[in-house]
This record gives structure tokens, sequence and C-alpha cells, in this order.
């Protein structure tokens, strides 16, 4: 018997020592404020305060909080610093904007304020530094990276600036977030729920030849059992779904787990690309329909196949045949201009802190269905699909990341579905850190051959570039095609092969394909400019036709940290400081078919869309859109999102939330205004104002759909894909058809500087400072679109130094399955960020902002990897750029005066 | 489809380690309550000058102390350096010493190994990219403890409820057994630490590698200590976590650094007898660079301390 105050109150538990006091919080006393995200301690999501100290709570056995005062997320407002129901943190976090899906959130504002009321104590309202706040932060991870906002407000709530300030945010469900009020699917307890479990395969490849879900069934506790496996019955991945049980709780469902049996029939394991590209590699799939999973969003075009190799595509490439031969001949006659190299990406895991996770009631007429979802109505619309129930509610009211892994219906909502099915009851599956960093998604391995030759007087005469992507069981990633719409050269040889390996499958990840083609595209461009003695900078405004990055190359060559660059490898010393450019552009993309309704209800505006809001701010950008049309505060407008049954929403995919919703829900205010005021100006009553019409009015419901983009303005702004002819209009067809999206006028661009510095000792890269610059029109919600920017660069930096998916070559388990092990960037590897946003060029939208989630985050890599070159000298083959890579390429720097981090 | 549950009774702690462990399965044996004797979290110190450190003493206790700082400033950094503050709010002393591996093969629980009773080690073949760099045994991860690594450079003593004073060596083994990551008994359960007394004029100096700046596991940490009077070096001891099955002392390079003046510290040398012995699997020849810059890291910043005490 275990006895403690929990926020206030006296709480027993009559439970094992060992139980973790998270469970006691969530599963007993019902606050679900406190999130676990990893179950190792590392990230801090699960905090709370223990006697006024921050703990774990994932770790803390409940024996060790007897008799002790423990305080959650929902109990921070009643301390001594507390006003209006709130910690000053809490309310510094909402001013200073520093979180974005909110997942994350109720640990770090409980940490946060630990440390507050400790600094308060000691040091009064002294400012505490950046170094302070990332030591006593060190132990929490935000994915969305709001790392900048997260100092800004520590710092404030400290000097006292939010002891009785009110509590304002710029985003609209702030609050919410910051108190724990926020209720994401992990959260959703109904009564008679079920947990279920699911059993993953642990080998590599093998038949199954038999399976007996029935013992399952047996044991005490378990309500469902069903086998996952299709028609299909190879599992080609450690972890593959084989089959499931949902029961009473967690330790029903594992003994069920461990009953199910299943005969496998082992076969070989290929775990490498490089292995499985031999032919002589174990073959992943036969016949002639290679029922391989799509890694991507848009359509899997029929291609060969060879061995376990797709491709190539190579539609995208001009003229061909003459790169090959120009390239041919230049190497042959030793071209001093031809830039080769062979780039290898890592694989990167998505990393949302909320992991995937379904809670499905399935009551035979009908299914609700709560999904971690990017795309809530698509997944409604699957479900009813699948189970042939055409009265579907999916809810997603709180999406804790994304990035692209969320955008299908996944998995744990197929195993949800069946289970709910045969259970007759709602079952909750939600992924443990594990499964989330295994099997949940990821960007694939890419292995990327360029070839660059430029001429004597400057011009880009050919570019190859070749990619082998391994996105493990799928397929249909595409890279070298993107290089077809940056930089005009006179021809390009472009290909994309897919090589599958007995891994889990890759899935779209924020601008899939972009970055790893920039971090090797900006490289070969960056040795170009080398070899041609050049400005890089100025070398891509020859090379690159874009109007809109054609400001940017002038904003960023205007910057003094760009004029005071030296030259490549001047430094000798132990730091090494180096700064380096990269460019990159994005499609922009709007889901055409978007509506909104808006109207009035019980005298309030409401404005409503099934769009969802995994923390890109979806939300603040509806809301704010009607307010600025009425005149009113966006908190007086309501806004219903997050739910399949409202008027057709965007995907958040793409990029497209924004430019899809935004023009929607303009010409939506507009219509609302005509019947609000009917009359011309000058009748009376015109000059009412519209919060006093607004309270006046009946209730009232007004739909309509996005308008196009203006044709008059800009119309010399082509659409990027069409502008390549006739396989870019039929890219942009199949785009709309299958995979419901738009390709409009105009693309996103960003150009984007890194300041580095270098310890050689070491072979650690820090990265100083980060300039962003960014075409992506106006920004709606200035601070948001900030946020999201900073925190792109954050996910940029992961990707360039520190995130790797790591696998047994032999039976290809992910080793790298703890957040321990798969290292994504913490607040202490924040930058000094500079977000600049040039805000022409996208006019003819109504509205005029487009996404900025995946332009943001394209060059970053290869900014940084630039910016090592010029401290060191030493090119980056390989990302992530770690220690051991980098002290291996200045080994061979000193060695030879020629360096990379290739492998040799 | 827990394949590899390890069924052996274990005491708790802080628990910030088993309790991991026990979420995913991998340790399923009965969880015992620490006696009172190894709940003691205080420093005491004795009349000759030195400490003795309680079991239950926690890292943040350690990393806070300001005499600890002042006597053994190589483990108060240690303390310092290692988790995240809520870990070291809660972890112990003596849960340091006997934490389990961080081997990613360990702690899968579906994979073998021979610290789950398998008969080989995985990593070794596999992907042992953070293994260790000196090959002493069968397995390839390196010891865990950052604090047992201060205390190896401090030549601490370990008492149990078995033993009085034992070496790290006794506690930790020599690293050739595979199978363990300590060599305690499963009823025996570490007291207290007891520390010599402190050298007038030691200085200490505690770092980890790491790719990011903060909270990471180290790819290689250092303890450095050294006792100068007269502007020379009269005792080098320096340990080396990360690198090896067990915390390792470099007795190669405390030998070319004893005698040595502060003002020229023969740094070169220093790196190049720190890797001496080591025997580097094919993924983790790098870590020798990180030891040797780590040391030449250490030796600066005393040198420099040193001047300017001067």
């Amino acid at each position: 018997m275990v006895t403690f105050t929990l926020n206030g109150a006296k709480f027993t538990a009559d439970v094992a020592i060992d139980t973790p006091l998270i469970d006691i919080i969530r599963d007993h006393a019902k606050m679900t404020g406190t999130k676990q995200a990893c179950g190792s301690g590392v990230c801090g999501a699960c905090t709370v305060q223990v006697d006024g100290h921050a703990v774990v709570s994932c770790l803390m056995p409940v024996a060790h909080v007897d008799g002790k005062t423990v305080v959650t997320v929902e109990g921070l407002g009643r301390g001594a610093f507390a006003r209006d129901d709130l910690h000053p943190v809490q309310k510094a976090f909402m001013a200073h904007d520093a979180l974005q899906c909110g997942f994350c959130t109720p640990g770090f504002v409980v940490a946060a304020s630990a440390f507050h009321d400790g600094w308060r104590a000691e040091h009064g309202t002294a400012t505490p530094s950046e170094a302070d706040i990332a030591a006593a932060l060190s132990g929490h991870l935000c994915r969305c990276g709001a790392y900048p906002g997260i100092y800004r407000a520590v710092a404030a709530a400290c000097e006292g600036r939010h002891d009785g300030a009110p509590h304002e945010s710029p985003r609209y469900e702030a609050r919410d977030k910051v108190t724990g009020a926020a209720k994401f699917t992990v959260d959703k307890f109904q009564e008679g729920q079920l947990y279920g479990l699911v059993l993953r395969s642990p080998h590599g490849h093998a038949d199954v030849t038999s399976i007996d879900v029935s013992p399952a069934l047996a044991v005490a506790g378990v309500k469902a059992a069903v086998s996952m496996l299709g028609n299909d019955k190879t599992v080609r991945h450690v972890g593959q779904a084989v089959a499931a049980v949902a029961a009473v709780d967690r330790a029903a469902a594992e003994k069920g787990i461990a009953a199910i049996r299943v005969a496998y029939k082992t076969k070989p394991v290929v775990t490498s690309a490089r292995a499985a590209r031999s032919k002589d590699s174990p073959r992943l799939y036969s016949g002639f329909i290679k029922n391989a999973a799509n890694s991507a969003e848009g359509p899997v075009l029929p291609l060969p196949w060879s061995g376990n190799m797709r491709g190539p595509a190579a539609a995208f490439s001009l003229a061909q045949s003459r790169a090959k031969k120009d390239l041919a001949a230049a190497a042959t006659r030793g071209d001093p201009l031809l830039v080769t190299g062979i780039f290898i990406n890592a694989g990167q895991s998505h990393t949302c802190l909320e992991p995937h996770a379904a809670v499905i009631d399935h009551q035979g007429h009908k299914i609700v269905a709560h999904l971690s979802s990017q795309a809530i109505q698509f997944a409604a619309g699957q479900i009813a699909k699948k189970a042939g129930v055409k009265d579907v509610t999916g809810y997603a009211e709180h999406v804790g990341g994304g990035f692209g892994s969320k955008v299908s219906f996944g998995i744990e909502g197929q195993v949800a579905l069946a289970l709910s099915k045969a259970a007759g009851k709602p079952v909750r599956i939600a992924y443990d850190r594990a499964e989330e960093l295994s099997v949940a998604g990821h960007r694939p391995e890419t292995e990327i051959e360029i070839k660059l030759l430029a001429t004597k007087d400057c011009k880009l005469d050919a570019l190859s570039v070749r990619t082998h992507s391994n996105a493990g069981v799928a397929v249909n990633s595409t890279v070298s095609g993107l290089a077809r719409l940056v930089y005009t050269a006179g021809s390009k040889e472009l290909m994309d092969w897919d090589v599958v390996t007995n891994t889990p499958p890759g899935s779209p990840f924020r601008a899939p394909g972009g970055p790893p083609l920039c971090f090797a595209l900006e490289q070969a461009i960056d040795e170009a400019a080398v070899k041609l003695a050049t400005d890089p900078i100025a070398l891509r405004q020859k090379w690159d036709e874009d109007v809109n990055r054609q400001r940017l190359y002038t904003w960023a060559k205007g910057l003094d940290v760009w004029r005071q660059r030296g030259d490549a490898g001047r430094e000798s010393g132990r730091y090494r400081r180096g700064i380096g450019v990269a460019a990159g552009n994005w499609l922009y993309f709007v889901q055409g078919n978007t509506e909104v309704e808006i109207g009035i209800r019980g005298g309030k505006l409401f404005i409503a869309c099934a769009a969802q809001d995994i923390g890109q701010g979806a939300r603040t950008i509806l809301a704010g859109t009607v307010a600025e049309a009425f005149s009113v505060p966006a908190s007086s407008v309501e806004v219903d999102m997050g739910r399949s049954d409202l008027p057709q929403g965007p995907m958040a995919a793409g990029s497209r939330s924004t430019a899809s919703i935004v023009p929607a829900a303009l010409a939506a205010s507009e219509m609302l205004k005509s019947r609000l005021r009917p009359g011309p100006r000058g009748t009376v009553g015109d000059n009412v104002p519209w919060p006093d019409l607004i309270a006046a009015s009946g209730d009232l419901r007004i739909k309509t759909g996005r308008p196009p983009d203006s044709t008059v303005i800009n119309p010399e702004v082509p659409n990027p894909l069409k502008a390549v002819g006739f396989i870019g209009t039929a890219f942009d067809w199949m785009l709309r058809n299958f995979a419901h999206i738009d390709t409009g006028r105009g693309v996103a661009g960003a150009v984007q500087i890194a300041d580095v510095e270098v310890d050689t000792w070491l072979g650690k890269t820090r990265v100083r400072n980060f300039y962003s610059g960014l075409t992506v029109g106006k920004p709606r919600a200035r601070r948001l679109a900030e946020n999201q920017a900073e925190g792109s660069i954050i996910q940029g930096i992961g990707y360039a130094l520190y995130e790797a998916r790591e696998y047994d070559p032999v039976n290809g388990n992910v080793l790298s399955s703890g957040l321990d092990d798969y290292r994504i960037p913490g607040i202490g590897d924040t930058p000094e960020m500079h977000i600049h946003f040039d805000e022409k060029g996208f006019e003819h939208v109504p509205g005029g902002a487009v996404g900025i989630g995946e332009i943001a985050t394209l060059p970053v890599a290869a900014a940084i990897a630039n910016a090592i070159f010029n401290a060191t000298g030493v090119r980056s083959y390989e990302a992530p750029i770690r220690p051991d890579r980098l002290l291996a390429g200045l080994a061979r720097h000193n060695a030879t005066g020629l360096a990379s981090t290739r492998r040799a | 489809m827990t394949l590899q549950s390890d069924m052996t009774p274990e005491w708790l702690a802080g628990g910030t380690d088993l309790m991991e462990r026990r979420r995913t399965g991998l340790s399923r044996g009965v969880v015992k309550v620490l006696p009172q004797d190894a709940r003691v979290g205080a420093i005491a110190w004795r009349a000759d000058g030195g400490a003795t450190i309680g079991a239950g003493v926690t890292v943040a206790a350690l990393a806070a102390d300001p005499r600890i700082a002042v006597a053994y400033p190589g483990l108060g950094q240690a303390a310092a350096g290692l988790a995240t503050p809520e870990i070291r709010h809660v972890a112990t002393l003596g849960g340091n010493i006997a934490q389990r591996s961080r081997c990613w093969y360990y702690r899968s629980p579906d994979i073998a190994c021979l610290k789950k009773g398998g008969t080989t080690c995985p990593a070794r073949a596999g992907n042992h990219l953070y293994g260790v760099a000196f090959d002493l045994g069968p397995c390839v991860a390196p010891h865990p403890s950052t604090l047992a690594t201060a205390l190896l450079a401090y030549n601490a003593g370990v008492t149990t409820t078995t033993r009085t004073r034992a070496t790290l060596a006794d506690i930790l083994g020599d690293g050739t057994d595979g199978r363990r990551d300590h060599q305690l008994t499963p009823d025996e359960l570490i007291i207290e630490i007891t520390l010599p007394s402190p050298l007038a004029g030691e200085q200490g100096h505690y770092k980890r590698a790491i790719g990011r700046a903060e909270a990471e596991w180290p790819l290689v940490e250092l303890v450095t200590c050294l006792w100068i009077e007269g502007g020379l070096v009269r005792q080098a001891r320096i340990a080396a976590g990360g690198i090896a099955p067990i915390p390792i002392r470099l007795t190669a390079a405390e030998a070319v650094l004893t005698g040595a003046s502060m003002s020229a510290l023969p740094i070169a040398d220093a790196r190049r007898q720190a890797v001496v012995g080591a025997k580097p699997l094919p993924m983790t020849g790098y870590k020798l660079e990180l030891l040797s810059g780590l040391l030449a890291d250490a030796l600066e910043t005393l040198a420099k301390g040193a001047r300017s005490k001067a």
C-alpha cells in the first residue's frame, strides 16, 4: 500500500512496489497530461515533480513516492507562483509559442517550472543563461524542435515577466497543451476498452507454415485474437505484424501473445542494399506481381524488376543520352571541371513523440475511431472500405507529431479495427518506443551517385543523379527525379532505383526524397564552385532560374556571415569555423477539393473543416483568418477540426494545409459577411460593427469550397510540373487522381546558410548560427511560421549530424530502437536561428501563403556539410556526419590533403 | 514475444535502470527492497580527510557536494556529467556501479546474447558501432558506469554486504567474463565507497566524447587526476570508460606524465601511450582517436588551470 499526495489530494494505491508511477497517474488517477513516450527516461515527456524536484515517472517505482508530494502538469497551477490557475512557466510557454504538437509540452513545462522555482529562490529575477536552461532541460526532447521558444519562455518566466501577466498565445489551443488538458489518441479511455498488443515476427525472412491464435483465447482476460497475415504468408522483416490480441489489461495481453502458436520456415535474409543488389542475393519478392508496400505519397508506377531492384524510373531525365555521353567523355579526358561523388544517407526515423496509436470501437453497424493521424478523413474512408461499414467517424483532435509517417491508415489502426470487430469492444493500440522506432516508418536510406559537368564559361552542361533507395520491404522512393525541377542544365540523366531488403518499410518523411538529394547535389554544386573558383552563391544564382530564389540569393550574399567567410581549409587549430550555403525547392501543393463551413452558433462565429493540427497551426490559421475578416479576437472563433464528418479537409501532408484551408476560409468569410450585411454601402446598418451583427444573428451556416488560384495575378509564374512537358503533366495528373494533391503555380524556395564550429579532436560539429531564407509567400501566423521553420532546421541538424537507423546485419533487427540509441537533437544542439521570409511570389494564392514544413528542412543538412567543408577541407559523403566519420576524414585530410568521409 | 527474460531476483535502488528493463520484459525476477544499511544516503568525512560515501547517495547529491568538488573533482564532475537532471536526482551511487549494459543487443528482449544466457556475442559479428576498442573478452559492450570510471581513477574501495574495501577490479572483474557486468553475487549489495584521503594539490578533470551537446551515453569518457607539487606531476591517475568491458586505467600514459613539468606536459607522447594495448573492432577504431583527443583536452585544461593559479 502506497500513499502520497497527488496534486494536493491524498492518493492511495495497492500495487506492486515496482509499479511505475506513470501507470498510477494515468491508469489509476486518470490524469493523462503526463505522457509516456520513450519509457527509458530519455525524452522527459512523463516528467512530474516529487517534493518539488523533476523526475521521470516512467522509471519511478511507486514505492519511492510513499509519503511524498507528487505534482503533475494538471497540478502546476496550484503552486506558490501560480495565478489564474497557471504557473508563470505555462503562461510563458503560451506567450512565446514554445510548442508545436504539444505532446512533449507537459514534461517540459513541469521540469521548467521546477527549474524556475529553484532559480527564483536562489537568483530572484535574474536571467538564466541559455546554457543554464539547456542543462536543466537536457532530459527533454521535442521532435517538432520548438527549442528557441522554450529558451525564451523559460528565461522570461525566470525574470518574473509572466508572474501576473494575462495568458495569451499566438497559438489557438496553447492553453490546452500547457495544462495537459489536450487529449491525444493515446489519452482516450472509455468504459470496457481493451488493451491490444501485436505479435511480431522474430525472423527477418520466413514463410509462416501455420498459425493458431486460438490458444490465446483460452488465456484469462483475452477477449480477441486475430491473425494479421493476409494472403501473403511470407514475413519479410523482423517486427512484421503476424497476429494480435486484445485483453482486459497489458498482463493478460502479454500472456495471450505468448500463447499464439506460429510455425516459421526461415529463408535467407538480406539486410543491406549493397548485398541486395548482388545477383546472388536472396530475393524478397517473386512472381510477376510484387506486393511491395508503397513508401511514398504518389502512385506506384509499373516499373521493371531485376532481382531485388525495381527501376530505373528515369522519366524526368532531359536529353539523357547526351548527358551520359558528355559525362563519359569528360571522365575520359580527365576534365578538371567534372565533379563526381557517391553520397550515402542513413535512414531517418520520424520519431513522433506520440506513438502511432488507434482506439477503435467497432459497434457492428457503426465505427468510432480515434487515430493519431495526419489524414483523419482519408483514414475514416479506409476503415469504411475495409470494414464494409458506412457509418464511420474518425477523430484526431490533437496529433503528437506525424512528419509524414501518419498519412496512411497504418497497421496500428488495422490491428485495432480487426480486434475491435472480433471483441465487440473498443480496442486501444499504442506502439511502444521500440515499435515506433522500428516499424512505424522512416525516410529511406539512399546511395546517390552524382556527376556534374560545368563548362569553363560557367554553364552547367550535364548532370547525372543515380539513386538507389533502400526503403526496406517497400518501394517507390523518388530522389533523382526531383533534380529535374532545380538548376538549368543542358542535359540531365536522372535515375531512381528501389532496392528491397529484409528491413521494415520506409514511408514519406518531410519532403520525401528532398533532403538526400540536396545533401548530394548541393555538395556537388559546392565542389563545382571550388573548381570554377567562384562564389557558391553566385554560381547558384547563375544556374538557378527561379525568380523567387534569385531574391533569396541576393539576401544571402548580403549577410555579414557570408561576406566575412574565408577559404576552405584555411584553419588549422583544434576548433575550426566554417560557413556553408545550400538551396532547395519544393512544389507548392494544395488539396483543391477542400471545403469549409462557416457560420454562427449561439451568437458566436465558428468555422469547421476536417483538417488536422499536427503542430503546424492549422487551428490557429483557420481561427485567425476568420477573426481577421471580422475584426474579432481569434479566441472568439470556435474551430471544429480533426473530425472526419466535417466538410472535406486536406491531409496534413505535402505542406498543403495552409494553402488549402486559407483560401476556403477567406471565401467563406466573405459569403458570411454578405449574409450578415446584405445591403449595399450607405444603407442603414452598414456601420454596425461585425461583433454586434454576429451576436444578434440567429444560427446559420454556409459551406463553400476552396476557390482556384487567381489566373490574373502573376500570370507569368508557371506550374513547375507542367513546365517540364508531357511527363510533368502526366505526373501532375496522377498526383491529383491517386494522391488527392494538386500542384499549383510557383515553387517554394529556400536558401540557407550554416555557421558551424568543428572540434577536430573530438570530431564534433556544433551549428552556431543558421540563416534560413524562405519564399513561402506571406506567413498567415508569423510566430507559428517561424516556429515551424525553426523546427525544420532542428530536424535537418539531426539528419546532418546525429540520426541513423542502425540494423543488425544478420537478421535486420532495428538496433536503434530506443531514444538513447536513436539520437535526435536536444535543446543544447539548437543554434541561433535567423528566419527570413521573403513574402513575394504567391500573390496569386488567396491569402498569399503556401506551406513551410518541407521546404524549410530540405537544404539544412547540405548547408551544414558545406560549412564543415569550409571549416576543415573535408567533404562529407556520408550522413550523419558523426564523430567517427569526421575524424576519419580529417585523418585522410592530414595524410593527403585530399579528404572525404567516404568509406574506404 | 519476449524470448530472453532474466528471472534473477534483483535489488531496487533508484530504479532508473531496473525499471526500464522490467518494462521491456528483459528482467522479470523478484524485486527486493534494499535493507536499511544499503540505503545510506550520506557522505561522511573521516579523520584522515577522506570521504566514505553511502551507496544510497544520489548522483545529484554527489554532483552538488562542494567538499567532493574540492577533494575529488574528477568524481564530482563525472557525477554532474552523466545522464539528465531527472535521472541524477534519483539514481544512486550503488546503482550506477551495479547497472547493466547499454548494449543494444542486450537491451533487445528478442535477441540472445552472453549476458542473457546465450553462447555468443551477436554484436561482435554484427553492429558494434558503440562497442569496445579494448577488446578484453567475448562480450564487446563497454561498461556503462561513469562513476565506476571515476572511482577507479581515485583508487576507491568498495564495501559490500560480504566484502570490505574491495577494489573495483574485484567488483567489476577483469573484463573477460562476458556474461556479467559486475561480479557481485545475487544477494550481495554495495554498502559504501571509501575514497582515500585527497592529496593536497591534486587536480581532476572529467569529460565525455559525445555527438550532441548533452545527455548522451559516452562514446568514450575520461577521468584525469594529476597530483601536482612544485609545478611537477607527482602522480597521474587516468581512467577511461566507454571503451572496454570495464573501466580501465591508462597506465602507460600515466607513466610518461609522472615527473613531467606542468608547463611542458608531454601531451603528444601521452596521447600515443593512451592507446597502448588497444584492440579495436572493425567499427570502433574511432574510439581510440577520441580517447587520445580527450586526454589532450584534459591535459591542456589542467595545464591551463595550473598556469592561472601560478
